[in-house]
Order: structure tokens, then sequence, then C-alpha cells
């Protein structure tokens, strides 16, 4: 009868860690393809911004709607850092 | 009674044979072929399966994707296991972005399977995943997010295998790859599959990521540049490279050629595609002569009035911008003399001449990570004709450069005469961010002494400078030097009348080069020469990277290295301190009207370009009058005029 109870013990201790064990694989797989379909939206995201803030589109845009253009090395200034004695 | 006795003692021998045999044949199957069973059991049980190693990625310098694999769906649908078929009409339809109209026929016809191959994202078919009836098949695929961005440098995945078929695919090919891992997967008597966590033999090791010295944004400038100028020009094709002179790292590699009118930059000609330089290649031969002490900075030789017909030569040969009397070799470069060259290249013998040239690196692959790459062509001295060679190679003739080749040339005059071998690669990093590999400098050898460098960088200054074929090259408030080149197309065996390959060679910005640029037109219509047709490419393409928010150009260096007044004029043409302008918002046509005035600044004795220099910096306009120093300005120096406005220099 004790060897009964022992078996039906550990028996069921394997189940459940059997059970748990492959809930947690389902929920690993969930995960799993949530994160595919993550990856795939920041791709996709990606490469909208990409295409968005290329020079090509920004550019033009630049130049159509706000009338920018594309300063010539005359138009901008670098500014000097200041010598090491004088910080 | 015998007979019963011997009937059963029989039946006793054939039960004990039976069970004999039985035990036999069980000891048989259970103890010798106990591991062929097993295993023909574990195959009918289990099924190994290959799990696939995600790809590693390919990035700019700066970290944008250039490739990424991604895991990708086919989707297939069992009709009769749907439930409430309407409603997966509609979500099939919506989700793979498919017409429902279609999605509804499909499911008329009552197959017994629907196949959409796709290959659908994983955002695609997340609403999917649920549905009963649906099954998705995955799939890594190559994904390109910057576009066409460097794919001639990036190649391409051979369809079959999924590795590297061209390009940086090719050659890091065994970097990107990964490891495949393997599972397990358990089968029931109906050949169903269930997943078992605790049957995962090994995980799949994704490939390494590789970082490229590219700059996607400087990448960007040098193609459209490089199209547009194809465009204007009417041109062939052409080629653009962009490189760090101090690491070798190639900052911007692009071609472009045109195929039945449409502009193609599938081909990689930077690496692949030798040409006969033409004068951007007079320099080598010029750091021969210096570093043999065969000329010196006096001698001179008869320019012969642009047209000369030299012994041996059937042709004679010319110069492109006459120039009258004696020409020393620093004059024989700005004016881009090949009369001159000749004549000096004269004082080399073929194997010095040929030499230089292996120094600098023509001749021999340049080791850049890139599979196809060019040697170039540099035939051996005892290849040379006596009195044709010499000359022609000194010209830029009868020898073959690709654009990378001749960038790490120029690289080693800005890199105190070391050449470096180029590279793509800037990092390589493991899936978990580890860096395992950086580049660092790879000196190949000194290609040229040190003071012959110097000796060699004004002659390129003077190439640029007023009067140099290069002018049009020049910026305003940064100076550059380099060399223009143009030379006569040589295809299918003989030299083409009219057509001809325009190029630039610049070192950006003079002082202390940061960049080496490299712009090849091929076969420009109308003004074919380089000073008039790649020079002002490059310096568009500069201006725009100049203006870049992040750009590959040292900001902190450059503020110390723009174009400096002569020493003598310095403390003159230096504004005391920033001049604030406002302007109004939003800008309108007649703006400047609203500036302030600002003093004119004295620029006397200086000479054009200082004077060029300090006047647009204060943002006027200048007109010309003659050439040398100056001499006079209207206004006078010191008097006031509206910001944008127009002084009037004299100078003799």
């Amino acid at each position: 009868m004790l060897w009964l109870l022992l078996f039906l013990g550990v028996a069921a201790i394997v189940l459940a860690r059997r059970t748990a064990a492959l809930e947690t694989a389902r929920r690993l797989n969930v995960l799993r393809e949530e994160r595919t379909g993550l990856e795939a939206e920041r791709a996709a995201l990606q490469r909208d911004l990409r295409l968005t803030l290329g020079r090509q589109e920004l550019g033009r845009k630049a130049e159509n709607r706000l009338g920018l253009h594309q300063p010539a090395d005359s138009e901008f200034t670098v500014f000097r850092l200041p010598a090491p004695d004088h910080r | 009674m015998a007979k019963v006795t011997t009937r059963i003692a029989s039946l006793e021998v054939v039960f004990v044979l039976a069970v004999l045999a039985v035990l036999g044949r069980a000891a048989q199957l259970q103890i010798v072929q106990r591991s062929k069973w097993e295993s023909e059991a574990e195959e009918q049980r289990k099924l190994r399966v290959v799990l696939p190693a995600r790809r590693g990625g390919i990035y700019d310098r700066g970290g944008v994707a250039l490739a990424i694999t991604q895991e990708y769906f086919h989707v297939g649908i069992a009709p009769n296991e749907v439930e409430g078929r309407a409603a997966t009409i509609t979500a099939i339809a919506r989700s793979l972005e498919l017409p429902a109209s279609r999605v509804r026929r499909d499911f008329a016809k009552n197959p017994k399977w629907i196949y959409y191959h796709g290959p659908f994202t994983g955002a695609q078919v997340q609403a999917l995943r649920k549905m009963p009836g649906i099954h998705l098949t995955p799939e890594f695929a190559r994904h390109y997010p910057a576009g066409s961005l460097a794919r001639s440098v990036i190649g391409g995945l051979n369809s079959d295998s999924g590795n590297g078929a061209s390009g940086i695919e090719l050659a890091l090919d065994s970097i990107l790859t990964g490891v495949p891992g393997e599972e397990v997967v358990l089968r029931d008597r109906a050949g169903r599959s269930y997943e078992s966590p605790s049957r995962l033999v090994s995980d799949p090791v994704p490939g390494e990521d590789v970082y490229l010295t590219l700059d996607a944004e400087l990448q960007e400038i040098a193609e459209h540049g490089l199209d547009d100028a194809i465009e204007r020009l009417k041109a062939a094709g052409g080629d653009v490279v962009f490189m760090d002179p101090s690491t070798g790292e190639l900052l911007a590699i692009a071609s472009s050629h045109r195929v039945d009118h449409d502009l193609i930059g599938n081909r990689p000609s930077f690496f692949t595609d030798p040409f006969e330089p033409g004068s951007t290649a007079k320099l080598f031969t010029a750091a021969a002569l210096l570093s043999l002490h065969r000329v010196d900075s006096t001698d001179e030789v008869y320019g012969e009035e642009g047209t000369w017909s030299m012994p041996g030569r059937t042709k004679p040969i010319t110069d492109a911008h006459t120039t009258h009397g004696n020409l020393t070799l620093a004059k024989a470069i700005e004016v881009s003399s090949n009369i001159a060259m000749a004549k000096f290249s004269q004082r080399l013998s073929a194997t010095e001449q040929y030499d230089a040239l292996r120094d600098f690196g023509f001749g021999s692959p340049t080791g850049v990570e890139f599979p196809s790459e060019a040697r170039g062509r540099l035939p051996t001295p005892d290849q040379w004709k006596p009195g044709f060679n010499g000359p022609s190679v000194a010209m830029g003739y009868s020898f073959g450069v690709t654009p990378v080749q001749l960038a790490a040339a120029y690289g080693a005059l800005a890199n105190d005469g070391v050449l470096l071998t180029p590279t793509l690669i800037r990092e390589v990093r493991s899936p978990e961010g580890e860096v395992r590999y950086r580049h660092k400098p790879e000196p190949v050898r000194r290609a040229v002494r040190r003071d012959v460098v110097q000796t060699l960088r004004e002659y390129l200054a003077g190439a640029v400078g007023e009067g140099g074929t290069g002018e049009r090259a020049q910026l305003v408030n940064y100076t550059l030097m380099g060399k223009t080149g143009t030379a006569q197309r040589f295809e299918g065996g003989h030299y083409v009348h009219g057509s001809y390959t325009a190029s630039f060679a610049a070192l950006f910005p003079a002082d202390d080069p940061q960049l080496v640029v490299i712009v090849k037109i091929d076969d420009p219509k109308g003004d074919y020469y380089g000073g008039a047709t790649a020079a002002p490419v490059t310096r568009s393409m500069l201006q725009e990277a100049l203006a870049t928010r992040r750009s590959a150009i040292d900001r902190r260096r450059l503020a110390t290295s723009e174009a400096p007044a002569t020493s003598d004029t310095a403390s003159r043409v230096e504004p005391e301190a920033a001049t604030s302008v406002v302007l109004p918002w939003p800008l309108s046509g007649d703006s400047t009207k609203a500036r302030d005035r600002l003093p004119v600044p004295n620029v006397l004795g200086a000479n054009l370009r200082k004077a060029a220099v300090a006047l647009h910096r204060r943002g006027f306009q200048m007109a010309l009058r003659g050439s040398g120093q100056v001499v006079r300005t209207s206004p006078a120096a010191g008097d006031s005029l509206t910001a944008g406005g127009t002084v009037t220099v004299w100078a003799q």
C-alpha cells in the first residue's frame, strides 16, 4: 500500500512538472510569435522612417513647402572651440 | 502405454523447443539486435527538426540597418477546419492585404487546402495565429530596409542555398551565417507532431552582425550626386569614392551605369573596372622624379606651345590648356601639361616609373574585403615599348586603375606617404553586442618620403588654385586640393574618338585631410574635361556633406582648418568679433534689404583666393578685375556695405 502511494505521489509530481513545462513552452511560443510580429513591425517602421527622413524626400519637401535650399559652404559656420587654456 | 508415454515426451520436446525458439527469438530481438530495433522505434516515434539560425545583420557605421534577416510566413488554410467562414475570410483578406473577393472565390471552390505563398511578415499574420484552420509556415528571409542604398556593396544571397552570392554577403558569409540548432519532435501513430521543451538538442546560434565603414548619409549623397551628374552630363556612367585617409575606411562608394536609358547601380565598378586615370596619375610620376632627385623646383622644360611631335610616337602629344614658354614640374601639374610630363618622364627608367606606381599600390588588389576586386592593369617594364610607355604612363595612359586603388594612392598623400589598405568592415559584433573585431589601420608600405609628400601636396593645391585645372572644385570657406583627369576611353582594343573619362581626385580639407574623394564620369557629353565635370560634382557633394547633421566629417578638426588668410593679411581680414545678422522669418526674396550694413574687410595685398574667402566670410559677393594681388577695392576697406552686396576687386 505504501509503495502504491509512493508511486502515485511520484507520478503526480512528474505529471505536474510535465504540465507546467508544456504550459511554459506554450507561453514561450506565444511570446516568440509576438516578438516576431514586433520585429517585423519595427523593420517596417525603420524602412518608412528611412524613406521619410531620406535626403531625397526631406530635401524635396523642404524646398517645395518651406522654400529652403541646400546651403553652400559659405552659408554656415563651424564654431571654433576655445583653446584649452581659455576654457 | 509406451506409445502414449512416447507421444507425451515428444509433445514435451516440441513444447520445450517452441518455448526455446520463442525465448531465442526474444533474446535475438532484445539482446543481439537491441540497438537496431531501438533506433527504429525512435525513428518512428521522434522526428529530428533542424532549427534555422538567423543570419547576422549588416549595418552602416552609425547602426543604420542595411540588411537584416526576418521571419516571414507562408499561409495555408484547411477550409474544413475553419470555424466561422465569413469572419475568417474577412480576417484573412484584411491581414494579408488581399482582395476579399479573391479570398471568397478561393473558398467557394471548396478545395481541401488553400495556400497563400506571400511571404507575409509576422505583423501581418499576428491576427491569424489563433484562428482554427489556418496553418503558418515560418521561413527566414533577407530584408534590405534601406532599399537600394549601397546594394552593389552589400550584394545578395543565393536564392536556393540562402548563402551569400555576391558583395559583403559573400565575402563575410562564414561570419554572417549562424549555426543551425536541432530539436526532437514527438510523433503519434497518425504522424501528428508534439513539441516538447525537454527534447531541444541544441539552440540555433545566430550569425554575427557586421558594421560597415560606410556612412549611410554620405552614401546617399554620393549615389544621388552621381546619378544627377550622369543625367546632367548625359554620361554613360561613373563612380564615386569617399575614403578616410587616416584609417583607410571607405565612407561611401557609389557606381551607376546607363543601361537602355536607365541608370543601374548594381555593378560595383569602383572595385572591378579599371580605367586609364589620365592626369590624376601625373602626381605619381612626379613623386618618382622628386624621390629620385631627377627634378628640382627650378628645372623647366619647354611647353612646345601645346603640341609636340615626340620622336618615336606616331601621334603628337597635345595639351588642352596651352601654356607659353617653359614649365616647372609644379606648373606642369597645375596646368596638367602632357608635354611637360612626357619630357620629365624621360629622366626616369621604365623600372623606376613602374616601381613608383607599384609603391602606390597600382597593379595589385588593394586587399579590401570584396570578393571580385580587380588588380588593375600595370604592365611590367619588360613589356614597355622604349620611348612610348614611359611618357604614356606619365600622362596617365597605358595602365589601368580602379577608383578604389586611386583613392588609396591619394590617401597615402594625405597620410604622410603611408599607403593603407582600404577597408569596408568597421566592426563585427556578436548577437549579444560584444565587439569581436574592430578595424585598425593596416599600413601596406611607405609609398613616398614625407618631404616629397609635402611638395606633392603643394602641387595639388596649385592644381585647384587660381588658373589650375581643378579651380571649379574649390569651396568658399574651406580649401581642398586635388587633380583633374581627362583620358580618352579605350574600348574594344582602340581609343574611341570623342569619348573620354573625366575624373577628379581630391583631399579635403587641404591642410588636414579628412576625406579622399574620387569622382569619375564615363563619357560625358559637351565640355568633357575633368575640371568642368568631375570637379564641380566633387564640390557640390562636399557642400552637401558639410551641411549634414551627422556627417562623417569631424567638425572639431574642421573648425581649425578653415581657409586661413595669409600671415601678412590675417590681422586685417579676420573679423575682430562675430557679427550677428538678424533676418525676418519667413524669408522673402528681398530679405537682404533688412540686413545690417557691414564694414568691408581690408584685403589689399592678399592674393585673390584669400580675398575671396575674407569677403565671402563677411557675406559679400566679389566682382573681379584682373589677376594677381589685390590693389584696390570698391567700396574701400572700412566702408560699409549691405550684407550680400558686391565688392569689386582690382588685382594685378
